[in-house]
C-alpha cells in the first residue's frame, strides 16, 4: 500500500483500484469483458492457456488488450513445475508485451493447490530477469518472507481452494503474512462473497482476486460491481481505523475503581 | 482371473438397500466416498434426478466455470488384431482395411486445424503391422506439430513405449477398461492380447509412469451390471489419484451402440440411468474433468452439457480420415449427433457455455520433454517472430510461436 497516494503500488506501477479479476470461466469474452470494465480493475489475470493468436474466437488476450487502462498479467496455470512455469512466463510476456506475471504452479491438476517449492524457484529466477512477479502461494508466512527476499512485487496467499467458495478460511495465517511483509498481500482464490473481499481489506489486505464468484454468479457483471463496492468498501474502513474489539464490556462503573 | 485386485473390487458396496434418506444423505456428503456414490448410483436415486442434476451443475460450474472444452477424435487405422465381440472393427468382422499413410494423416489434422480444433485424439485398433508403435509414435509427432493436446485411444503399452510417445509430444492417454467385471470381460474378449485383463487394467498406470500427464477413465456401458462398472471405475480412479498425485484424470461415458455384427448389449442402460450415473461422478469427483462423445444424440448431449459433463467431442467422423478427405467407408460406430462444429458451438453459446478449444498450451510439454532429457536429440524451436512492448498497439503484435520437432 502506498500510504501516501492510496493506490497499490506492484513494481513501480501504481493502479487506483484494488481489485485484480481473473478471466477463466465465463460463459463468453463479452461477458468476461462487461464484468472487467464493470469492476472498475486496472490489473487482469489471463492463463498462458487461454491465449490463441491464431484463432481470435478463441482467445482471451487480445480482447482485454483492447480494452483502455488495464494492464494484462499473463499466468502459468498449466505448469506442473518451476521450469515448465518460466517458460509460460516468457512466452506470455513475449505475447502480451507486459512484465506482470502471476506464478501459477499446481502440479495436481484436479485441487489446483499451488506448490510452494516449485513456485519459490520459479518466482525468483523470473524476478531476476525482470518481471514483476505475483506469486500464487499457500497461506505460509515464511514463504511469503522468502518470496519478498527473491524480489517478488506482492505475494498472493489464497483465501481458501481455487474455485471453492470457502472464504477466507486462512484468514489467522494472512493475518501473519500482513503483519510481517513489506510488499503488497493480495488475497487470490476462495472469496465468494463482497463482503468477504471487504473483510480481506480490513484485515490489511492491499488488493484481492476474485474470478470464479463472479465468472459463476447468476449476473457476473452486477457481481463484478459489488466485488468493487465491497473492495473500496473494506480499504475504506482500514483506512479509517476500526474501533479495537473486546471480549469484554466496558463497564460503567469500572471493576477497579476501589484503586487509588 | 475370478478376483479383483482389493483396491478395485466394488464388492462392498453392491446390492444394499439404499434407502431414500440414503439418498439424501448422500446428496450432502461433506466427503464422498464409494457408499455415497452407491447410494446415487441406486435405484432409490432415481427419483432424485432433479436435486442431483442441480448440484452436479453446481459443482460443475465451480470447478470448471461455465465452459466446455472441445477435442475431435481422427482414426488412424481399422486394422485391428482384437476380437472384441462389441466392435466394428474387430479382427473377425467382414470391413475394408485402412490405414493413413503419413501425407494422408497430415492431410487429416491440417483440415482438422483449420476447423478450430486445438486438441485432437488419434485412435487405432489393438496392435498390428499396419499400426504399431512405430507408425503411432510418427503420427504423434505429425499432430504435435499443429496441436497444442494431442493424446491418444489405442492399444496398451509398456512404460517405456509409453514414455516414448511422452517424448514425440503425446500428453495423454485414454484407455477404457471396457468392463471391469472379470468373467464378463473374459467373454467379450475373445482372442488376443486384450484377453488378459490385468495387463489393460494396469495400462493408464503404466501410461502414467511413461510420462503421460492425462489419463482418460471409461467402461462400455451396456456390457455388465452398470452398478458395478461404475463403482469400479470410481475405485479406479481414486487409486491412480492416490498413485499419481500429479496426473491429471478423466472420466467417458461411452454407451455401447449397436455395431456391426448385430451384437446387442447385455446390460443396456437408457437415457435416464446414464443421466443418473454422470450426476453421481460430478458429485463423487466433483473436480475431474467428465466427458461425452458424439456417441451420444443431439438432445441428450445438449441436456447434459454443463450439467456434469464439462469435455465434448463434436463434428466426429468414426470412420478412417474423413475430414481432409472422404475417409473409408464404414466407421467404429454410427455418431448419433452429427451436427458440425458451429451448429454446436451455437447451442453452446444459447445455453450460456463457451466452447474452449485451447485449454493448453504446447509450451508445456516442450519444457517436459526438455527436463526429460539431457542430450536432447530433438530440437525444439521457439520462435517468437515480433512483440511489441506497449499493450495500447498490442493489436499491431504480430506473434507466432510454433514446435519443431527435427
Amino acid at each position: 500500500m502506498n500510504p501516501e497516494t492510496g493506490t497499490l503500488k506492484l513494481g513501480g506501477h501504481e493502479f487506483k483500484s484494488r481489485l485484480i479479476l481473473g478471466t477463466g470461466k465465463f460463459s463468453d469474452t463479452a461477458t468476461m469483458l462487461a464484468a472487467v470494465e464493470a469492476s472498475g480493475t486496472e490489473l487482469v489475470t489471463v492463463a498462458l492457456r487461454r491465449f490463441n493468436r491464431q484463432k481470435p474466437g478463441d482467445d482471451l488476450c487480445a480482447p482485454l488488450a483492447r480494452l483502455q487502462g488495464i494492464r494484462l498479467m499473463p499466468n502459468t496455470s498449466g505448469a506442473m513445475n518451476a521450469k515448465e512455469a518460466v517458460r509460460a512466463a516468457q512466452l506470455g510476456r513475449e505475447l502480451s508485451g507486459s512484465p506482470f506475471v502471476k506464478v501459477e504452479i499446481h502440479p495436481n491438476p484436479h485441487h489446483l493447490m499451488p506448490d510452494a517449492i516449485e513456485t519459490y524457484l520459479a518466482a525468483k529466477e523470473l524476478a531476476a530477469d525482470g518481471f514483476v512477479v505475483l506469486p500464487y502461494i499457500p497461506a505460509d508466512p515464511v514463504l511469503a518472507k522468502k518470496l519478498e527476499d527473491v524480489g517478488c512485487a506482492a505475494v498472493m496467499p489464497l483465501g481458501a481452494a481455487i474455485g471453492s467458495g470457502g472464504g477466507l478460511s486462512t484468514a489467522e495465517m494472512i493475518r501473519l503474512i500482513i503483519r510481517d511483509s513489506t510488499i503488497p498481500v493480495i488475497v487470490d482464490a476462495g472469496l465468494r462473497a463482497p463482503s468477504e473481499a471487504a473483510r480481506a481489506m480490513e484485515m490489511g489486505c492491499d488488493a484481492v482476486l476474485v474470478n470464479s464468484a463472479i465468472a459463476a454468479a447468476k449476473d457476473p457483471v452486477a457481481m463484478a460491481r459489488a466485488f468493487a463496492l465491497g473492495v473500496e468498501t473494506g480499504y475504506a474502513a482500514r483506512q479509517a481505523g476500526l474501533m479495537p474489539k473486546s471480549d469484554v464490556a466496558v463497564a460503567t462503573s469500572p471493576l477497579t475503581s476501589f484503586l487509588k | 482371473m475370478k478376483n479383483l485386485p482389493d483396491w478395485l473390487t466394488p464388492e462392498p458396496w453392491l446390492n444394499r438397500n439404499f434407502s431414500a434418506s440414503d439418498v439424501q444423505s448422500a446428496l450432502g456428503a461433506e466427503a464422498p466416498d464409494e457408499a455415497t456414490l452407491a447410494a446415487l448410483l441406486s435405484p432409490a436415486a432415481a427419483d432424485f434426478l432433479e436435486p442431483m442434476a442441480a448440484r452436479a451443475q453446481a459443482l460443475t460450474q465451480r470447478h470448471f466455470g461455465r465452459t466446455i472444452q472441445l477435442y475431435v477424435p481422427l482414426y488412424l487405422s481399422s486394422y485391428c488384431s482384437g476380437g472384441c465381440a462389441y466392435c466394428g472393427f474387430a479382427a473377425d468382422r467382414r470391413t475394408d482395411r485402412h490405414a493413413l499413410d503419413f501425407p494422408s494423416v497430415e492431410k487429416e489434422l491440417d483440415a482438422i486445424h483449420a476447423m478450430g480444433f486445438e486438441e485432437v485424439l488419434l485412435l487405432t485398433g489393438e496392435r498390428s503391422s499396419q499400426a504399431d508403435l512405430d507408425y503411432l509414435r510418427e503420427c504423434v509427432r505429425l499432430a504435435a506439430r499443429r496441436f497444442h493436446n494431442v493424446t491418444v485411444e489405442v492399444f496398451p503399452m509398456a512404460e517405456e513405449e509409453y514414455r516414448s510417445l511422452t517424448e514425440a509430444g503425446c500428453t495423454g492417454v485414454t484407455l477404457y477398461q471396457e468392463t471391469y467385471h472379470p468373467e464378463t470381460y473374459d467373454r467379450m474378449h475373445r482372442w488376443g492380447p486384450k484377453k488378459d485383463f490385468l495387463q489393460r487394467l494396469d495400462a493408464p498406470s503404466r501410461a502414467l509412469a511413461g510420462g503421460m500427464r492425462f489419463a482418460g477413465l471409461g467402461a462400455l456401458l451396456g456390457l455388465a451390471d452398470p452398478r458395478y462398472d461404475m463403482l469400479a471405475l470410481y475405485r479406479h480412479v481414486r487409486h491412480l489419484q492416490k498413485t499419481f498425485w500429479q496426473a491429471g484424470l478423466a472420466v467417458s461415458f461411452p454407451r455401447i451402440r449397436n455395431e456391426e455384427g448385430g451384437f446387442v448389449p447385455p446390460h443396456p442402460v437408457d437415457e435416464k440411468m446414464l443421466a443418473q450415473i454422470i450426476f453421481a461422478f460430478r458429485i463423487c469427483l466433483p473436480d475431474v474433468p467428465l466427458v461425452l462423445s458424439t456417441r451420444e444424440g443431439a438432445a441428450f448431449r445438449d441436456g447434459m452439457a454443463g450439467l456434469g459433463v464439462n469435455k465434448m467431442s463434436i463434428a466426429s467422423k468414426t470412420t478412417v480420415g474423413g475430414y481432409g478427405s472422404e475417409g473409408s467407408k464404414e466407421g467404429q460406430f454410427d455418431v448419433s449427433d452429427a451436427r458440425g462444429l458451429n451448429e454446436f458451438c451455437a447451442m453452446l453459446r444459447a445455453k450460456q457455455l463457451d466452447p474452449v478449444f485451447k485449454n493448453w498450451d504446447g509450451v508445456y510439454r516442450s519444457a517436459a520433454l526438455f527436463s526429460h532429457r539431457s542430450s536432447a536429440s530433438n530440437i525444439f524451436i521457439f520462435v517468437v517472430c515480433c512483440s511489441a512492448g506497449s499493450l495500447s498497439s498490442s493489436s499491431l503484435v504480430l506473434s507466432a510461436h510454433c514446435f519443431a520437432f527435427a
